[in-house]
C-alpha cells in the first residue's frame, strides 16, 4: 500500500514536553493531531519529518467549556464530531457546529479535531498527489518545484485554504491560543491568516494551537454554514460559506459577517454586506431583496480558480446562490446548506 | 456431447426446494466475519515485496535504463526491466501489443517500466527512487480525433493502420433507402465520457517458485484460465507448470479481466529470487492498469415512419481506446452489435473506430462496449417520441423486436421479458400519471436495453467447453463442487451450491465449492461477458444429473422398485410411494458407491453456433439476451443545475432469479453504477496526460448518502436454454440508468443532455439556452 | 516514548497484545501484517475509502490513517472481534450485524464490508434503534462498489428489527405478483 516515510514518533503528555520535543528537533519534526491531513500528505511525500509529534496524549487539550469570561473555550484536540454533537457549541455558535458536522465523513470526523482542521493546510489538485504523479509533471511551486500549474506564470502559490471550521470561527470573532517555546500568546483568527498557499499561517515552529476561543454572542445571535461538494460526504469543499447574523428584540438585523473559503490560500470576509442588511428584518420581501444584493456584491468578490478540483467557473457562479441559501438559512435558524 | 443438452425450465423434481428463493451465500459469513482470505491477505514465509517503477511520461522512447544503484540497496533482491520480458501479449490473441515491462517505449503516464522486489515495500520504494531511465519523448495523442488522422509518430509501431486500433463497419438491410423514405428523421452528435471500475479491492499477485519447477500465482483476477495461458506464453514456461489461483476477491466489474504486468512481475521475481513475491498496487495505480469504460463521440441518425415504427438507424462511432488493444477488438464490435433489440431495426449500419491515445488503456466494464451506443440510442429514442408527441414508454413497446426471433444483423433472440419490463416500470413509478406531468424541476425518464448471457466468441478459438465442473461425492455425504469459475462478488459459487444442491437434493451445508484454481478446478472462461450464470449453470446441472442417475439407480435397486419413485430432497432419499422406504442421503452415496465405485462427474456447456453469416457475426452472439427497463425520477435544481437522481426502478428479465436476493442484488448495484457515471464519475486525464486525480477522494464514486433510491422488479421469462430457465443480471441492468435520467432531466426541465457527465455547469449551460430560445431572461433565477 | 521501533500495549479484540513495530506503520498494517488480522482491508491509501475502518475504543476510525505507536494502550475491534465477543456474550454463531449481512445479500465481493459493518455495529451499541436517515449518515464513510447500498440498508434493518421487534419494509422484489411474462 502506499506507505509512510520514516520517522520517529513522540507521544508527549503534556504541553510543554510536545513544545519541548518540537523546539529541540527543529524544523524536521512535525505535529501531528487526529492525523487526518497530516498523513495523506506524508504518504504523499509532501513532508518528509524525521521526527512526528503526536498530541493524542494530551489530556489538557480535550474539551468544550466556557471560561471565566464566558467565552467557548474548545480545546484543540477536541474531535470535530465532539464539537459537531455539543450542545454548548451548537447553542452557542450553530455555524461552528454546523461546518464540524459538514467536515469529510464520520470517521474521519471521530479522529479529525478542531485545531486540526483549523490548521488544515492549503488544498490544490496539482499538491495533493503521490511523489510519482507530481514528479511526471516537474512537481510546483508549493513543493520540490518552482512552476505553478493553476496561474500560468504564476509565482505565488493559490492553493486553497480548505478548512470548514475556520471561516465559521472568524464570523464567531473566533481567539486562538497559541503556546510556543516563548510563552503563550491569544491571536485573532481574523488576523492569522497570509496569502500564501505554500503556508498559509502565522504560526511558528514549535508552537502549538492549544484552544479555540469564541467570545460570547450576543442573545439574537444566529449562524450557519454552507457547503458546497460533490458528494454529501468524504469531500473537501469546493465553496464553504459562514454566516452571522444578529438580530435585536424586534428581529432587525444589528451585524453581519460572512466568511467564504475554498477560494485562496486564506478564508476571504466579504465586504459591503453589513451595511445591505442593517435594520432589515430578518424575513420577507425586503429581507429578500436585500439578499439579491448581497449575493450579487458576493459574486463581484469571489473569483475561484481551478486550484481544487472541480469546475471552478461553476464554482463561481454558486457563490451568490451559496451566499443567499447560508444567509437565508443562518436567519431561519436553520443549516447547514449542503444538499442540493 | 452432453454439453450442448438442454436441460429445461423445470425443477428437477417437480418443484424447487432451492432454487428460487432468498438463501444465504456459500462463501457469505466467512466473508462477514473477515475469514475470508483475499489476495493480499495472503503472506508465505520468507516472502518478498514488488513494487513497479512506472513512466512520468505520456509518450516517450526508453534510451537507456540504469538499475545499478537501486540493485546495490541492501534488502534489494531483484530488479526486471522490459528486456527481461520481452514477449507480448493480450487478452485477444489477435491483438498481443502489450508486455509486462515496457520495450524501448512507454505508451501513456504509468505505464510500467521495471520492477524491484525487496525485503520489504519501503525498501523497494526507496530502490525505485535509484533507477535512472533516460527518455526520449514523443508527441502524445490525447485526442482520438487526431489518432484517426495523424499517425506519426505511431503509438505502436510497424501497423499499417497507425495509430487506428480497429475498424468495423457493417451494413444491414437499404439503410440509406430506409432513411431516405423514413417520415421523420432524428440526428444527433452524443459523448460519453470516460470511467472506471473502482473495485474496492487493489489488484494484488503474490507468486511462488517450487524447487520442483512450479510457478503459483496468486491473482486478484476474474480469469484465472487467460492469466494461465498468458503467463505461459510470456514466461515461455509449459503450461502444466503453472498454477493460478483467484482467492477471495474484491470487486472486479471487468477491471480485473486482462492479464496484469504484476502477474507476470511476481512470476518472474520470483522465479529470479527463489522467494515468494508479492505486488500490491496502490489505488494510485489501479486507475492507470484502468481498463474502464472507453470514451465514445457517437453520431446516431434514425429514421421511423409516422407512427413512431423505427426504419432504420446509422450509427459511427469514435472509440477512445488509450494506449493498448485490450479488449479493443471485442469493444469496437459491441458498440454495434448489441444495439439491435429490444427494438426491431429494419436496417442498420454502424461504422465504429477504435484509436490509440497516450492514456491509461481502456478496455471492458461492466456493460463492455454497449453502455455508451445505448445511452445515446435510448436518448434519440426520446427524441423520436418527442417529435412525434408519442409517450416514450409506448413508443418503446411498439418497436418490440419479440421472443423467439432474430435481429437485423442475425442475432438469435429466445426468451424475451421486455414488454414485461416495460408494464413494470411504468406501473411502479405510476408513470401514466407523473410523466410529463410533474412540477417543473422533477420528472421521470425511461429507457430499456438487452444485454449478453456470455458469447460463443471463446476469445480464443477452440471447440473444447467454455465451462466445465467437475463433482466429488465424498461418504461423509458431503458433495464438492470444483469449478473454474471466478466468483468476483456476484454469486458464482452460490449458483453451484444452489445448483447440486437441487438436482441431489441436498441440503445447502452439504455442498462446498472449489473454484478458480487451474490445478483443482476444469477448465472455465471465467467471469466476463455475463456468461457465468448461463454457462457454469448449465454445466452444472450437466454434471449433476449424470450423478444423480447413479444415486437414483443405486435406490431404485436397494428398495427393488421403479426409478421413477425415487426422489432425493433435503438430504434425505424418498421412495414416493411407500413412506417405509427412506434413507439420509449420504447412505444412498454408499450404495452408489458401493454399485459404481468410487463417485464423482463431470459435467459442461457450450453454446450452439450462432451469429450471423459474416465476419464479426459471432461476437455478441448470445446464447440468451437478458432485458432491461429502468425509470429514473430526478430533479433539478435550475439555481445550481445539481440533477438529483431520487429514485429508479429497475424491471429486469434474468429467465429465472435462481436466488432473487442476489439478482436483486446485481440490479441495484448496476443502477448505482449507471447512475454514478451519469451523475458524478470521470475518467480523465490532465494537459500532461496525466489522469486528473487517481485517487477515491477525486474519482468520486457514490457514497450511502448519494445513492438514489433502488427498486429492484425481477422479471423472469424463462429461457428455453438457460439453466432452470435463468439469463444474466450484473450487467444488463446499469445500461439504461443513464439515459433515463438524461430523458428525465428532460421531462424535468425541457433540456436534452447529450453529452456525458451531466455536471451541473452543463445543466445551468442548457438551462440557460434554452431560456434564449424561449426569449426569457437568461440569469438563473431564484425559482426554487 | 520515542524511537523508531516500539513495543506497543494494544487491546486487540478484548485480548492484552504486544507487539513490535515500526513507528512510522499505521495501526492498520500493524493488524494487517504484524497480527494477521486480515480482516481489516485497504482500498484508497488514505482514507477516502473506509474499507480499513475498525472501532478504537468504540469509535469508528479509519486505521490506515491512524499511527500505530499513537493508540497505545486502547482498545481496538476489529471484524474479527465480533463473532467471538458475540459468543462470549452467550449468543450463537456471528454478530446479529453479521449475520443480517448475510441473510440479506449485502456481501457481494465482501471487501468493504468489514468497515461497514463496524460503522454499522457502532450505530447500533450507542443507539439501538437509529432512523433511516441515522443508518445512512452513518455509514456515509464506508465506499461500497458493488450493491448500490440498498442490500446493506436492509441488513442494518434486519438487524434493527430483530432486535427492537419491529417488522422490516418489505423489498421491492418480493412482490407476490407473477414476475414472469410467459
Amino acid at each position: 500500500m502506499l506507505r509512510l516515510p520514516k520517522f520517529e514518533v513522540a507521544t508527549p503528555s503534556s504541553v510543554g514536553e510536545a513544545i519541548a520535543l518540537l523546539a529541540e528537533a527543529g524544523p524536521s519534526a512535525l505535529v501531528v493531531a487526529g492525523g487526518t491531513d497530516l498523513l495523506p500528505n506524508l504518504k504523499h511525500e509532501l513532508a518528509t519529518p524525521e521526527l512526528v509529534v503526536s498530541l493524542a496524549g494530551i489530556r489538557e487539550l480535550v474539551g468544550i467549556r466556557v471560561d471565566a469570561g464566558g467565552a467557548l473555550a474548545i480545546g484543540a484536540m477536541t474531535t470535530l464530531a465532539e464539537v459537531a454533537a455539543s450542545e454548548l457549541v451548537r447553542t452557542r455558535a450553530p455555524a461552528l457546529a454546523q461546518a464540524a458536522s459538514l467536515v469529510a465523513g464520520p470517521q474521519l470526523r471521530t479522529m479529525g479535531t478542531l485545531g486540526g482542521n483549523v490548521l488544515l493546510d492549503t488544498r490544490c489538485q496539482w499538491i495533493n498527489q503521490s511523489y510519482f504523479w507530481r514528479s511526471a509533471l516537474g512537481f510546483c511551486l508549493k513543493k520540490d518545484g518552482t512552476k505553478c500549474h493553476v496561474v500560468e506564470g504564476g509565482k505565488k502559490c493559490v492553493a486553497a485554504a480548505s478548512n470548514d471550521t475556520a471561516p465559521a470561527l472568524m464570523t464567531l470573532g473566533a481567539t486562538l491560543e497559541l503556546e510556543g517555546a516563548t510563552g503563550r500568546r491569544s491571536q485573532p483568527l481574523d488576523d492569522f491568516w497570509v496569502a500564501d498557499g505554500i503556508y498559509n499561517k502565522k504560526l511558528a515552529h514549535a508552537e502549538l494551537l492549544t484552544e479555540v476561543r469564541v467570545p460570547p454572542t450576543a442573545a439574537g445571535h444566529r449562524g450557519a454554514y454552507g457547503k458546497l461538494r460533490e458528494r454529501n460526504s468524504i469531500d473537501f469543499p469546493l465553496l464553504g460559506v459562514a454566516v452571522r447574523l444578529d438580530v435585536d428584540a424586534a428581529e432587525r438585523i444589528q451585524a453581519v459577517d460572512i466568511v467564504v473559503t475554498a477560494l485562496a490560500a486564506q478564508p476571504k470576509r466579504l465586504a459591503r454586506v453589513a451595511e445591505l442588511l442593517f435594520g432589515l428584518p430578518a424575513r420577507g420581501a425586503e429581507f429578500e431583496r436585500a439578499l439579491e444584493a448581497v449575493a450579487a456584491t458576493a459574486a463581484k468578490q469571489c473569483n475561484p480558480l481551478p486550484h481544487i478540483p472541480g469546475d471552478h467557473e461553476w464554482r463561481k457562479a454558486m457563490v451568490p446562490v451559496w451566499v443567499r441559501r447560508t444567509l437565508r438559512a443562518a436567519a431561519e435558524r436553520g443549516g447547514p446548506v449542503h444538499e442540493d | 456431447m452432453a454439453a450442448r443438452d438442454r436441460h429445461g425450465k423445470d425443477a428437477p423434481w417437480g418443484e424447487f426446494a432451492v432454487v428460487g428463493k432468498p438463501l444465504r451465500k456459500v462463501d457469505g459469513l466467512a466473508k462477514a466475519t473477515g475469514a475470508a482470505i483475499y489476495a493480499d491477505d495472503i503472506a508465505l514465509p520468507g516472502m518478498l515485496h514488488a513494487k513497479t517503477l512506472r513512466s512520468p511520461h505520456a509518450h516517450a522512447r526508453i534510451v537507456s535504463i540504469d538499475a545499478s544503484d537501486a540493485l546495490a540497496l541492501p534488502g534489494v533482491h531483484a530488479v526486471i526491466t522490459g528486456k527481461d520480458l520481452p514477449v507480448k501479449y493480450g487478452v485477444i490473441p489477435w491483438t498481443p501489443d502489450e508486455n509486462a515491462l515496457a520495450v524501448d517505449k512507454v505508451r501513456f503516464i504509468g505505464d510500467p517500466v521495471a520492477a524491484v522486489a525487496a525485503v520489504d515495500e519501503d525498501t523497494a520504494n526507496a530502490a525505485l527512487k535509484r533507477i535512472r531511465v533516460e527518455y526520449e519523448l514523443l508527441h502524445a495523442y490525447l485526442d482520438p480525433r487526431e489518432s484517426l488522422t495523424r499517425h506519426d509518430p505511431a503509438i505502436h509501431e510497424g501497423r499499417k493502420e497507425g495509430n487506428v486500433s480497429k475498424n468495423v463497419l457493417l451494413e444491414f438491410g437499404a439503410i440509406d433507402q430506409a432513411l431516405a423514405t423514413s417520415d421523420v428523421i432524428v440526428e444527433d452528435e452524443y459523448t460519453f465520457h470516460g470511467t472506471t471500475h473502482a473495485a474496492i479491492e487493489p489488484h494484488c499477485a503474490v507468486a511462488q517458485y517450487s524447487a520442483d519447477g512450479v510457478l503459483t500465482v496468486w491473482s486478484a483476477t476474474q480469469i484465472t484460465h487467460y492469466v494461465h495461458r498468458a503467463l505461459a506464453r510470456v514466461l515461455e514456461l509449459a503450461p502444466h507448470r503453472i498454477r493460478v489461483v483467484q482467492p477471495c476477491l474484491g470487486g472486479a466489474f471487468g477491471g480485473k479481466s486482462d492479464p496484469f504486468s504484476l502477474e507476470f512481475c511476481v512470476a518472474t521475481l520470483a522465479m529470479r529470487t527463489g522467494r515468494p513475491v508479492k505486488m500490491l498496487y496502490t489505488r494510485e495505480e489501479v486507475f492507470y492498469c484502468h481498463r474502464g469504460r472507453h470514451p465514445m463521440q457517437m453520431r446516431y441518425r434514425t429514421g421511423a415512419s409516422k407512427d413512431g415504427m423505427l426504419r432504420g438507424v446509422d450509427a459511427k462511432i469514435l472509440i477512445d481506446g488509450g494506449s493498448y488493444s485490450s479488449f479493443g477488438l471485442v469493444t469496437t464490435y459491441y458498440a454495434g452489435q448489441l444495439l439491435t433489440g429490444p427494438y426491431a431495426f429494419p436496417t442498420y449500419r454502424f461504422d465504429s473506430t477504435r484509436v490509440f491515445t497516450n492514456k491509461p488503456p481502456c478496455g471492458p466494464k461492466r456493460g463492455h462496449g454497449s453502455v455508451q451506443p445505448r445511452f445515446a440510442f435510448e436518448v434519440q429514442l426520446d427524441q423520436l417520441a418527442e417529435k412525434l408527441a408519442l409517450d416514450p414508454i409506448e413508443i418503446r413497446r411498439r418497436n418490440f423486436v419479440g421472443e423467439h426471433t432474430t435481429t437485423v444483423n442475425g442475432q438469435r433472440i429466445t426468451s424475451n421479458g421486455f414488454l414485461a419490463c416495460l408494464d413494470q416500470v411504468e406501473r411502479a413509478s405510476d408513470w401514466s400519471t407523473r410523466h410529463g406531468k410533474l412540477p417543473f424541476g422533477r420528472g421521470l425518464g425511461v429507457a430499456g436495453s438487452m444485454y449478453i448471457s456470455g458469447t460463443n466468441y471463446p476469445v480464443y478459438p477452440n471447440k473444447m467447453p467454455q465451462a466445465g465442473i467437475q463433482l466429488k461425492v465424498d461418504r461423509s455425504g458431503l458433495v464438492l463442487a470444483f469449478t473454474g469459475g471466478n466468483d468476483i462478488g456476484q454469486g458464482s459459487n452460490s449458483v453451484v451450491q444452489y445448483i447440486v444442491a437441487e438436482e441431489l437434493g441436498l441440503a445447502l451445508d452439504q455442498v462446498r465449492v472449489v473454484a478458480a484454481d487451474t490445478d483443482l478446478c476444469p477448465v472455465d472462461l471465467g467471469a466476463y461477458s455475463s456468461r457465468v450464470t448461463f454457462m457454469v449453470g448449465n454445466a452444472t446441472i450437466d454434471a449433476c444429473r449424470k450423478l444423480r442417475a447413479q444415486l437414483v439407480e443405486a435406490l431404485a435397486a436397494h428398495w427393488q422398485v421403479d426409478a421413477k419413485r425415487v426422489r432425493l430432497i433435503h438430504g434425505e432419499a424418498l421412495d414416493l410411494e411407500d413412506a417405509t422406504h427412506h434413507l439420509p442421503i449420504v447412505e444412498a452415496f454408499h450404495l452408489a458407491e458401493e454399485r459404481f465405485d468410487t463417485l464423482g462427474a463431470t459435467g459442461s456447456y457450450n453454446t450452439p453456433e450462432l451469429g450471423g453469416p459474416y465476419r464479426g457475426g459471432t461476437i455478441g452472439a448470445s446464447p440468451a439476451y437478458s432485458f432491461t427497463a429502468h425509470v429514473a425520477e430526478v430533479t433539478v435544481d435550475i439555481e445550481t443545475g445539481r440533477v438529483r437522481c431520487e429514485k429508479v426502478w429497475i424491471a429486469h428479465d434474468c429467465g429465472r432469479a435462481l436466488n432473487p436476493m442476489l439478482v436483486a442484488g446485481q440490479m441495484e448495484g448496476s443502477a448505482y453504477m449507471g447512475v454514478a457515471e451519469a451523475l458524478m464519475e470521470e475518467h480523465t486525464v490532465n494537459r500532461y496526460g496525466l489522469h486528473r486525480g487517481p485517487s477515491l477522494l477525486d474519482y468520486r464514486i457514490p457514497t450511502s448518502v448519494d445513492t438514489p433510491e433502488l427498486a429492484a422488479l425481477i422479471v423472469e421469462s424463462l429461457d428455453p436454454e438457460g439453466p432452470y430457465g435463468a439469463k444474466e443480471a450484473g450487467e444488463g441492468p446499469l445500461h439504461p440508468s443513464i439515459p433515463a435520467i438524461s430523458n428525465a432531466i428532460f421531462d424535468a426541465v425541457g433540456i436534452r443532455l447529450k453529452h456525458l457527465p451531466f455536471t451541473p455547469g452543463k445543466v445551468l449551460a442548457a438551462l440557460a439556452e434554452r431560456r434564449a430560445r424561449a426569449g426569457e431572461p437568461t440569469v438563473a433565477g431564484g425559482a426554487r | 516514548m520515542r524511537g523508531r521501533m516500539g513495543v506497543l500495549h494494544l487491546r486487540i479484540n478484548g485480548d492484552d497484545v504486544e507487539v513490535a513495530a515500526p513507528s512510522h506503520w499505521t495501526l492498520l498494517e500493524v493488524l494487517r501484517y504484524r497480527l494477521g488480522l486480515t480482516g481489516s482491508k485497504q482500498g484508497c491509501d488514505k482514507g477516502d475509502c473506509g474499507a480499513c475502518t475498525v472501532l478504537l475504543d468504540g469509535k469508528p476510525v479509519l486505521s490506515c490513517l491512524t499511527l500505530a505507536c499513537t493508540v497505545e494502550g486502547r482498545a481496538v475491534t476489529t471484524i474479527e472481534g465480533l463473532l467471538p465477543a458475540h459468543v462470549a456474550g452467550g449468543g450463537q454463531g456471528a454478530d446479529p450485524v453479521q449475520d443480517a449481512f448475510d441473510r440479506c445479500g449485502a456481501l457481494q465481493c465482501g471487501f468493504c464490508q468489514s468497515g461497514m459493518m463496524l460503522s454499522a455495529r457502532a450505530l447500533l451499541d450507542r443507539n439501538p434503534n437509529p432512523s433511516d436517515e441515522e443508518v445512512r449518515a452513518a455509514l456515509a464513510g464506508n465506499l461500497c462498489r458493488c450493491t448500490g447500498y440498498t442490500q446493506i440498508y436492509q441488513a442494518v434493518e434486519l438487524a434493527i428489527a430483530e432486535a427492537t421487534g419491529k417488522r422490516p419494509k418489505p423489498r421491492s422484489w418480493e412482490s407476490t405478483e407473477p414476475r414472469g411474462s410467459s
